[in-house]
Order: C-alpha cells, then structure tokens, then sequence
C-alpha cells in the first residue's frame, strides 16, 4: 500500500516531520515502511507554456518547437510528441540545455507520465492554464510504501486517513476529518435496495446523481492517484478511487441509464450465473459469491469488480453510486475463486467497518461539486443495513497491563495514548479502565485486552522497555531420544567418512518410475511448483541417486548420507512418516566390492551384530548384490549396489536403514558378563563347497553343530584353483570353544571337532581337516 | 710370570675384541678366552699349583681380567646390536608426506550444524526440542494458530496442499500446538524443522526451508522477560553484544505481535549495504502468545501466557557461511557440503 506525503500532511494538522523520520517514526510505532519514493519530480519546475512555431527536424519525427514559457522566456526545445502543434498549451520543464539532431534543445515539453500526473506518455500534456503558470494543485510528492503484510489486521489502515490517525497520535497533532457529514441528504432514496442476506452485506447505502459530466479529473486528482500507483480514468471512477484511497471506503459507480428496473437487488449469485466484468473477463458465478443485480440480473460481483455492461461512460449523465460494506470472508473466498484481486476486494476482506459507507457518500458529494459542477443530487440516501451492535467494552486492568509489558505505566499515559487512537476510556473501579474501540477498529482488529497491550506498548515505545530475566523454576527439559539418536547417528556417519546431504521431500513420477515403485502409492501434491515435484517422497533413495548421478560428474569417489523422513500414505488423519538414513558409496573404478564391503563394514559399526541376508533384487538394485539387514532378530534395512542401468560409468553401494525400528531395538538394556577366567581352544576347518555357497550360511551350520560350549566361529579365508576343482571353493573358520567353569581337555575339544565334522558330512559338506 | 702371562692376555684379549668386525668373530674371542677350556681357564687350573699367599693374589688378578673382558665383550655386543639396529630403523625410512589411506571425516550439512548449536544453547536455558511432522492438518497449521479459513494472513503463506486436504507445513509454529497439547503448561520448547512454501526457487527464495520456533509458557510472561531471552539468545548464536529493538509486526498467534531487530554487525548501526543503510536487520518475528490459540490448546490465558518467536533457521545458515545462494542448501554438491 503506498502512501502520499503530502495527502497524510493534509489530513494532520501542523505535521512538520520530513518524509524520512516520519518513516522511521511509522515503522516503529505502526506498520513496517518498505521504503519511500519520489513523485513528479519535474512538477517542482515544471509551468504552463504556449506552443509558438513548430518545425520539423529533418531524419525523424522529432520538431523544432519555440515556446513561450513564461517566467523561463522563450525557448527552443526539440519534441518528439505528435500533438505538438503552434497554439498548443503545455508543460514546459527546464532541465538543462542538450543537442538533438544539430539543434541545441534548451530543456523540455512533458507528458502527463513524465510530469507523474498520469500515465499517459502517447503525447505533450494538454493544459488550458495561463502561460507561465504552475501546473495547479500540483507538487511533488513523497511516497512511502507499507508492507501490505504489516496492515492485513487493520481495515483503518488501507486508507489515507487512517494512517493519518497513527500519523497524528504519534506525533501528538490534532486529526482532520476530510468528510463532512452534513453534505448528506435527507429524505428516501431514488433506488431501492433488496439485500437478501446482511450477514453477507451488512450495509448497502445508495445514492442517486444526476447531470454528471464525465470527462478528465482535474490534474491535482489524477497527480495523486498516479503517485500512489492507481490510474487515472475520469473523473467519475477517479473519484470512486480518491475516496478508497483515503477513507478506506471502496465505491462503484453504475450508469443510472444501464440499470433495469427500480431496485438494487444484493443476493447470492444462482448456479452457474454468468456475469461479465469491468476487466473484460466472463465469469461463472455460483451462490457462494455475492452479486449486485438489478432486474435484468448482474450488474456488479459484490466488493469486488463492476460489471461491463452498467459501466459508466463518457455519455453517463446520470450514476448509481454504491457504497457498501460485505462480509470479510465471503469476499476472500469469491476472489480467490475467481483468482481475482482488486482493491476493493484487498480492503473488504480485511474486514471494513460498515459506519463508513455514508461517510464516502458525503465525501463523494463534496467531490463531484469540484470535478462535474453541475450535478445533482436525485433524493436522498438509499441505506440498506442490518443494525451493527455498538462495539463491546473491554476492561482493561492497569497492573495487568504493566505485568505484559513488563514495565509501569502512568494510569493517564494510558489514557492518553488510547485517547488519541479515539479508543473511549472510562475509570472502572480501582486501576481498571473500561476501554471501547471505535467502530474502525472492532469489525475484527480489537475485541480483547491483549489486544490494547499492543496500542499502549508500540506507542510508548517498544524501546521502553528493558529486558528482565523471568523468576522460573530451574527444570531439565524433557529429552527429544529420536533426536538425540539421529544426531548420533549423523556423527557416526561423518567418522566414516561420509558427507551429509538434504534433499527435498518431494519427488516426481518420472523417478518413481526409475526405480520401480507405485506412482499411486505416493502422497500427492495438489498444487505443486513444478512436475518434477508433485508426489511426496516414500522412500529416500530417488533423491541419493540423484546426487549420486550429479555427483560423480565431478568425483571418482565419495561418500554421502542422508536422513529424512518416508512419508506413507495411510488411512489415519495424517500420512507415516518414517524416519530413514540412506548412504551411498561411489566409486568411478573398481568392479564395485570394495563399496559395498565397505557398505557393510558400516552396517556393523551402526548396528553391532546385525547380520547381512542376500535378498531377491528389487528393480533399482544390482540383481545379484542386495541384502536384507537384519538386525536383532529384525528386518532394519537393506544393502545393495545400484542397479548399473541407473548410473552411467562406476559403482554405487547404497545403505537404506529404517530409523523407526532401529531405535526400537537399540534401547535394549543390558548387563556386563565377567570375563572369563579359563583359557580357550581354537581349531581351523575347512568346508569344500560350490562357489555360490554363502559363507554365512556355513558359518550358522558349523554354529549349530557346535553346541554350547562354542564361543565364536570366525571366517579365515576363502581359496579356489588346484587342486580343487573347477566350480568348488574351500571355506577356512576358526572356531573358539571354552567353559566359563573350567579348561576343556583336549578329548572334549576333540569330541566337539568330530561332532561338527560329522554334522557338516550330513548336510553333504565335504571338510578338509 | 704368571701375573705378566695374565697381563700379556688380557692387553691381547682387549685388543681382539675391539677390532672383531663382526658378531662371530668377537664370539670367537670369547670362546678362546673366556670359554670353557679357554685361555683364562688354562690360568685357573695353573693356580691350583701355586703358594697359598701367591695364590690369593693371582686369583684377584685373573678375576679382574676376567670381568674387564666380559664387560668388554658385552660392550662391544651391544654396539654391534646397536648398530644392527640403526641399520634396520634407516631402511624403515617412510615418507610421511604421503597421503594417508582411507576415507576422510565426513561433514555435517551447515543446517544441521547451526541447528544444533541452537539446539544446545536452548537445552542449556531449559528449553525442550520438540518434532513434528513435515505433513500437518489444516488446524493445526492454521485454525489453532488463530488463522481461521477467511483470514487474510493465510495469503501471507503460499501453501502446498496434499490431496486429501492436509498440507505441507507453512511454519514450524505447529510444534507450538503439539507441544502444548502434549506438554501442556509451564513449557519452553523449540522446534526446529523443514517448513515448506509455494514459491519459485531463486537464488534467495526456496520452497523449502528450516525454521526454528520457540515458545515459553509461564506465569505472568511478559514483553520485558521476551526481550530478555531474545538478547540472550542472539548474543550467544553471534558470539557478541546484540543491541535488539521490537517495533510492531502482524501475527495472528501472538499479541502483540513484534518484528524483532538487531543493530547490524558489519556497520554497528551507521549504515551500510547489508541493512541497506537503516542501521538495522530484521531478524524474526515473535510476540505474546495469543489468548486464543492458548485456549485452542486446552491452556486457560487468564492463569497462563508466554511468548513465542520464529528464527529463520535457513537464513541464519546463510549469514553465518555468507552463502548467496539458498539453492546451494538443498543441491546435494559434494563441493559445497565439504566445506563445512
């Protein structure tokens, strides 16, 4: 929302702050200022001259005009404008001397868009003043920009005069009311209006005008609307918008001669109503929007645009001009349907206040008398409203007010200070005020007491203030164990050398598709920002594989992980999310071993004793390298070489862990076991086997065999070549035996050899011993 | 004579002994001298046939010359094993200027390095670190938080909605939901976490991003006790005094609502590019807890309040590393990621 200076200045008796520390002086106590900008600049200098002689500049459309500029003299410029013609009245700016064409052109003629009074740049400015005369009711301007976000809970603030308000609080000055109510007249309306339901429009006030003139608004008007980034159009609908602008009251004029029948119907739009807007868009309109209609049907979309059809043109005579408040809610939900946001609808939906709509028929009334002389007025005001409860009083107790702002306050400060805001403060009983907002500010901004915290505290000052430490109990907080876990999981990873990675939580079909899962499994984004981003990732890996492709464009090797949440679809409120850690190892050489080793090797130290079960491939997954991690009697996750189709050149070992499951079993308690006090006795055995045999599998046979005296087998090596033959494998272990009772002897040690021999020949292992 | 002989020996003996040249060579010497049937037992065995008196002083001589040649020979052992010794460490010559084998640590991404600074910093006031999951209801990232369906703040956040009318979160500010519906009163909690917005992705703008919420709960919490712990906070997280200011900010679950400021670092307050010559940064919203979204949480206002604030997580990142592009964060770049 931009502001005009020297519009506020207006409306602030004696304000003598620049622009600058007036800024400064808002952004502390009221609205976050985004900045400030000038506007027309050049009127500062700028005056009325008289075309004399006009000549063309050969090579080009430019001409050679010698004006007479008053107080400046006579001077040659160099135009480009085609309405440069010898008697023309225009504006004439002294910007210096330049040469144009071989002609010294001795400062400037100005459109109405260089000069900043509108934005109208297909020609020089059209005046009708005296020759040397400053261009009337223009100057330059200041004008700061508020953060529209800083304003979305003030209705008063979308409009010159409340701002004014603050202005005139902050700096103590006395405010002026730019309406006069007594313009009103009295008597029944000329128009009748219908309101179907008040909840949607609490208040319709109506007003007839006859004998309109429309053409240009006056160049002060159309200054001002431009400075604060509205464009001039005539005087009517200019006017519509000055008083938006300043009272925060959006207005719409019909052309009285457009409308059928005698009445303003206000009512819920039917199914399927079609309604032809102002911006030349066709809707389709249904009875969550409120439509203005008149007999024939819509004539305007309630708070929110006109219709083409009743619009007014340069032959209205005769206008309708509404003035109405509606429904906050109704307004945000009919234009964000219809995607569209105008002015009107950016103030109705913050809630106006309903008091405010004969006020911008009394300001339009003193309006029209300047800018379409003639007119007049047709009856009195049609005003359709539901009675609006006057606003509640809220107690406010003063030693309250101090314990939230942590900090004294005068009881008469307070006053004061809501005084100015025009809050009603009365004594009710000790230290307590009752405190009524105005209307402005209770459709939705005020209506409890931490709510006069924020008037009191930002206008006394934020800076007041000094900090104090609070009287609490001193407690350890609650732990957060899955985070604690994760951080140390995240450690662990970075000891072994790997680099964390985040990645974005969605993921596209295109991806899902790589690897083989169910597109219709995923979580779907309804309104994503880009197709590569609509489904919400179930598993982690999509996204490591792509930093593994990325990656090895730069790097023969690296390691990377990265813990994140698998979000699953499930009937429940909300969809699973499952906290997962993915790690990856590349490497551009190698035929791939050594990471998945490797791969394992962390797999061990995460999760001591898991055991490593080779496991159907899944589509993504090297078909004849992929495990399951079992762990603790549990499935945790999973180990594999990327499928080789899915990266371009080297190899990808990839760990997949299952947080969820993995802390669950993690926290199991455990007790010390002695050591034991008698020696052990070891034994190597060789199984021959065929070379697809997995060693684990021996490893858990040759357990069983041992029976409970065993202690540990431990994998040797592994040989194959003569003499064995082709297609075998010799498998060497070492196995540990002992009591914590006593030395074995060597029979025993010896019986339990000969058992597990004896068992592996009856599985149809053959053993070198 | 006998005394001379002994003298003739032991002079010889010494000298054999330390030019041997080798092991062997000096093991000969002690074979031939101090063996068995070596030289000075030969000179034993003549003792027996001397006097008494001329005896015990022959016995003293050879004892002598004995142990001054068996500490001799042990000398000169050892500078052999000495020797041996050096020669072997010399050809165990490494050069150390090789790389090492084996991976290098690792590193932690840079958000998860801040975040759990913050997260330390705020466990040592007695702060709790709440989660909450990245999917959210509708209510509790906007109705319990004091933003009803018409409100125009929800146009503040682009949301991404899922199918089936959850959503991903537009804030941490859920957590405060969850931690007082879980927790309930007195509470100091943090959440920090992924948030997600719809918009496009540029240099300085990201749909995702991390946040870290705050909240306290108490008795009689108030706009002094907020400035207090957000001094605090920000002179730890800078490692330096923080000159902080409130001035007004719209949000719908606090009131007052504040935009909290601090003096920039680079300029101390006289201007200068980073805040755009105001002598100020704006650093995170916060305010008093609003009584409604307490009493959305089943938390009676008019026995307890609190105050709460969002710390751009993402952004604070960003100031510490001087990172000037957002999309860095979340690219997966082993280049950028190994720096920190």
């Amino acid at each position: 929302m931009k502001f005009s200076y020297n519009w506020i200045r207006e409306l602030v008796e004696g304000l003598d702050a620049a622009p600058g520390p007036l800024e400064k002086l808002i952004t502390m106590k009221t609205a976050e200022c985004e900045g400030i900008e000038r506007a027309g600049d050049l009127l500062e200098r700028a005056c009325a001259a008289r075309v004399d002689t006009v000549e063309p500049l050969p090579g080009g459309h430019n001409v050679v005009a010698v004006v007479d500029a008053g107080r400046y003299g006579r001077k040659t410029v160099v135009c480009g404008a085609p309405n440069c013609r010898p008697g023309l009245i225009t504006a004439y700016v002294p910007v210096g001397k330049k040469v144009v064409g071989g002609v010294e052109s001795d400062g400037m003629l100005a459109s109405g868009a260089e000069l900043g009074i509108n934005r109208d740049h297909s020609g020089v400015i059209e005046l009708d003043s005296q020759v040397g005369a400053p261009l009337p009711g223009c100057v330059p301007d200041s004008v700061i920009e508020i953060d529209n976000k800083s304003i979305t809970h003030r209705p008063d603030l979308w409009g010159h005069y409340g701002m004014a308000r603050e202005v005139a609080a902050i700096s103590g000055r006395r405010l002026k009311d730019p309406v006069d109510m007594s313009l009103l007249p009295q008597g029944p309306g000329a128009i009748k209006v219908e309101v179907e339901d008040f909840a949607l429009c609490p208040r319709y006030s109506a007003l007839v005008i006859e004998n309109i003139e429309v053409r240009p608004s006056p160049l002060w008007l159309q200054a001002r609307l431009t400075a604060i980034g509205l464009n001039p159009i005539n005087n009517i609908v200019d006017m519509t918008n000055y008083i938006m602008a300043e009272i925060s009251q959006p207005m719409h004029a019909f052309d009285a001669a457009l409308l059928r029948g005698d009445t303003i119907f206000v009512r819920r739009a039917k199914p399927g109503e079609q309604f032809h807007a102002l911006n030349e868009e066709h809707y389709e309109l249904g009875p969550t929007n409120v439509v203005i209609a008149d007999a024939g049907g819509p004539v305007a979309l309630g708070g929110v645009i006109g219709g083409m059809e009743s619009a007014i043109s340069d032959g209205t005579t005769k206008i309708v001009l509404e003035s109405a408040n509606f429904q906050a809610s109704s307004i945000r939900m009919t234009s964000s349907g219809i995607k569209l946001r105008t002015d009107a609808s950016m103030r109705f939906e913050k809630a106006q206040d309903p008091a405010n709509t004969v006020r911008g028929l009394a300001r339009a009334i003193e309006l029209l008398r300047e800018i379409s002389p003639g007119m007049r007025i047709v009856g009195g005001v049609a005003d359709a409203a539901k009675a609006i409860p006057a606003p509640a009083p809220i107690p406010l107790p003063l030693d309250w007010l101090e314990r939230k702002l942590g900090r004294a306050m005068a009881p008469a400060e307070v006053r004061r200070i809501l005084e100015s805001l025009e809050f009603e403060v009365k004594d009710a009983g000790r230290h307590t005020f009752s405190v009524t907002p105005p209307s402005w500010r209770a459709t939705k901004d005020v209506s409890i007491k931490d709510d006069l915290v924020e008037e009191v505290g930002r206008m006394i000052g934020y800076d007041s203030i000094d900090p104090k430490a609070p009287l609490i109990p001193s407690v350890v907080p609650p732990g957060n164990p899955e985070r604690k876990f994760q951080h140390e999981l995240r450690d662990l990873f970075v000891d072994l050398g790997f680099t964390e990675v985040y990645n974005y939580s969605f993921t596209s079909e295109e991806a899902v598709r790589a690897f083989g899962l169910d597109a219709g499994a995923h979580m779907r984004v309804a309104n994503p920002i880009a197709s590569d981003q609509e489904l919400m990732r179930a598993s982690l890996l999509p996204g490591l594989w792509k930093n593994v492709a990325e990656n090895a464009k730069h790097r023969e090797s690296f390691r990377i992980f990265e813990i994140g949440y698998e979000i699953h679809k499930r009937s429940a409120e909300l969809p699973d999310e499952i906290p997962h850690a993915v790690a990856a190892i590349y490497d551009r050489n190698g035929d791939g071993a050594a990471g998945l080793f490797e791969i394992k090797r962390v797999v061990e130290c995460l999760l001591p004793g898991a055991e490593v079960c080779p496991a159907e491939a899944r589509p993504f997954e090297h078909p004849a390298r992929s495990a399951d991690i079992l762990w603790r009697g549990e499935t945790a996750g999973r180990m594999f070489e990327l499928h080789p189709r899915l990266v371009e050149s080297g190899r990808a070992a990839i760990l997949d862990l299952d947080l969820r499951t993995v802390r669950r079993l993690s926290v199991a308690d455990f007790k010390y076991a002695p050591i034991r006090r008698y020696p052990s006795s070891a034994f190597d055995l060789s199984v021959i086997t065929g070379l697809r045999e997995q060693a684990g599998k021996l490893e858990a046979s040759l357990a069983s065999f041992a029976g409970p005296l065993l202690e540990s087998v431990q994998f040797v090596r592994q040989y194959s070549g003569p003499p064995l033959e082709e297609g075998r494998k010799s498998v060497s272990f070492r196995l540990t035996v002992g009591s914590p009772e006593r030395t074995l002897s060597s029979e025993e040690v010896g019986d339990i050899r000969a058992r597990i021999i004896e068992g592996m020949r009856g599985l149809g292992y053959d053993l070198r011993v | 004579m006998l005394e001379q002989s002994i003298q003739e020996l032991e002079s010889g003996s010494q000298r054999r002994i330390q030019s041997a040249s080798s092991l062997e060579e000096l093991e000969a010497v002690r074979v031939e001298v101090l063996g068995r049937k070596g030289a000075l037992d030969q000179f034993f065995k003549q003792m027996g046939k001397l006097p008494p008196d001329e005896r015990s002083r022959a016995g003293k001589i050879l004892n002598s010359c004995k142990q001054a040649l068996e500490g001799a020979l042990e000398a000169r052992k050892q500078a052999f094993a000495d020797a041996a010794l050096r020669a072997k460490l010399d050809r165990e010559w490494l050069d150390l200027t090789l790389p090492a084998p084996g991976p290098r640590r690792g590193h932690l991404h840079p958000i998860t390095r801040i975040q759990r600074e913050l997260e330390e910093l705020f466990a040592s006031l007695g702060f709790t670190v709440l989660d909450g999951p990245e999917v959210e209801t509708e209510w509790r990232n906007f109705d319990a938080l004091n933003i009803p369906l018409d409100h125009p703040a929800r146009d503040m956040q682009d949301t991404f909605w899922l199918d089936g009318g959850n959503l991903l979160r537009t804030h941490t500010s859920p957590v405060q939901v969850r931690g007082m519906e879980r927790l309930g009163p007195p509470l100091r909690m943090i959440a920090p976490g992924r948030v997600f917005r719809n918009e496009s992705v540029d240099a300085s703008h990201e749909h995702t991003f991390y946040q870290l919420e705050g909240m306290m709960i108490d008795r009689d919490v108030s706009v002094a006790h907020l400035l207090y712990f957000m001094k605090t906070l920000l002179t730890a997280i800078f490692k330096r005094d923080v000159t902080v200011r409130l001035r007004p900010g719209y949000f719908p679950f606090v009131e007052p609502g504040f935009e909290l400021d601090i003096k920039c670092l680079i300029c101390g307050g006289a201007g200068c590019p980073v805040c755009k010559q105001g002598g100020w940064v704006e650093l995170l919203p916060c305010g008093l807890v609003n009584p409604n979204v307490l009493r959305m949480s089943g938390i009676d206002p008019e026995e307890w309040n609190g105050f709460a604030f969002g710390l751009g997580l993402t952004r604070l990142v960003m100031m510490r590393y001087a990172i000037d592009d957002i999309r860095q964060l979340q690219g997966g770049d082993v280049r950028f990621l190994e720096q920190f």
